[in-house]
């Protein structure tokens, strides 16, 4: 009994029999967390296809009206990004928390690069009308479905941005924990977790961006 | 606070992790030109929108299973993201499934089959019988 106590793991919380099965246990809340994020899309993405099935037209109409390149480039950045996460989870498997640091800072980089792009995007929108509801101004793409075509454009990108701002917290905030030792090779589930979050961010954009932007 | 151990003592399947990432990578990049490059084609009969999420599809399996690891673990969580998949598939379907089959009078103004939007002096934005 003591001698187990002396090998158990300090991270070991004492109602888990082992460090595997409480990853095991962390993975699996993780994950059932991300299938709540999904659904909490998905309710966003139902509404998207009721109206592009309604509005057809004029959603392929009002797409041809925002900037495709900022959602191109945006999409390499993230899906870049997605790569130093996973280079900085490989970093923490080999207890090189200096690594995990250095690849998530990298990825906290590409997310402000995202942000600026988005900025960049959310400004020419505000400066041309383009937005939800009664305070739709643009004038060239018009009719029903316009300015819903915005409204579903705001709220999709806008929750995902928000996404984006926590992961960048996340990720800053667990990096900043690897580069200053606090996992090992045995333990570092919670770079795994952000890790996760932040590819979950990264699947939904790969959604998002044929779904907004090339219609 | 590295520990030399762990980064002189490769494990066996260590160096084909990263490789794997990188050509995820790679292939995810290639993805995103293929589908862009083909949205500018402009697909016709509505087919368009099948091959972007058919291409966003295959992104995201990648993504979930090597970036997320789900490949090489075990059931449970696979099972989570997969019920989770399934019921994004019944709230989207469901819900278009009822758009699609309805009285089309009893859709919004402006949609197609349904009444003007604005009156009916507005001409309606769809020639009766054309489809899309």
């Amino acid at each position: 009994m003591s001698a187990e106590a002396a090998r158990a793991h300090p991270r070991l919380a004492h109602h888990f029999e082992s460090l595997e099965k409480q990853v095991h246990a962390a993975r699996l809340g993780m994950w059932l967390f991300l299938a709540t994020e999904v659904l909490l899309f998905t309710a966003l993405f139902a509404a998207y296809a009721v109206y592009r099935y309604l509005f057809h037209e004029t959603f392929a109409e009002a797409s041809r009206h925002i900037e495709t390149w900022i959602g191109l480039v945006n999409t390499i950045v993230l899906v870049t990004s997605s790569l130093t996460v996973a280079l900085g989870l490989h970093r923490a498997t080999r207890g090189d928390g200096k690594g995990t640091a250095l690849f998530f800072g990298l990825s906290v980089l590409l997310a402000l690069t995202f942000l600026g792009f988005k900025a960049i995007e959310y400004t020419h929108h505000f400066q041309e009308g383009q937005l939800p509801g009664r305070f739709y101004t643009y004038g060239e793409v018009t009719g029903p479905g316009a300015s819903l075509f915005f409204t579903l454009y705001f709220l999709i990108t806008g929750l995902h941005g928000i996404h984006v701002v926590i992961g960048m917290t996340v990720l800053i905030v667990v990096g900043i924990r690897a580069g200053r030792g606090a996992f090992s090779a045995e333990y570092h589930v919670p770079v795994e977790l952000a890790g996760l979050y932040w590819h979950l961010v990264d699947l939904i954009w790969i959604f998002v961006f044929p779904l907004i932007y090339l219609i | 606070m590295a520990d030399p151990h762990a980064t002189t003592h490769d494990a066996p399947g260590g160096h084909s992790h990263v490789g794997r990432y990188a050509l995820v990578w790679v292939a995810l990049l290639f993805f995103t030109f293929l589908t862009y490059g083909l949205s500018r084609l402009h697909i016709a009969g509505g087919w368009g929108v099948v091959v972007a999420l058919a291409i966003a599809s295959a992104k995201g399996t990648l993504v979930a299973l090597f970036f997320m690891h789900l490949w090489d673990q075990r059931g449970a969580n696979r099972l989570v993201f997969l019920i989770s998949l399934s019921f994004v598939a019944l709230l989207v379907g469901l819900t278009i499934l009822d758009n699609a089959t309805r009285f089309p009078l009893a859709n919004p103004p402006g949609a197609e089959g349904a009444l003007p939007a604005g009156g009916a002096d507005v001409p309606p934005p769809f020639q009766p019988g054309e489809r899309r």
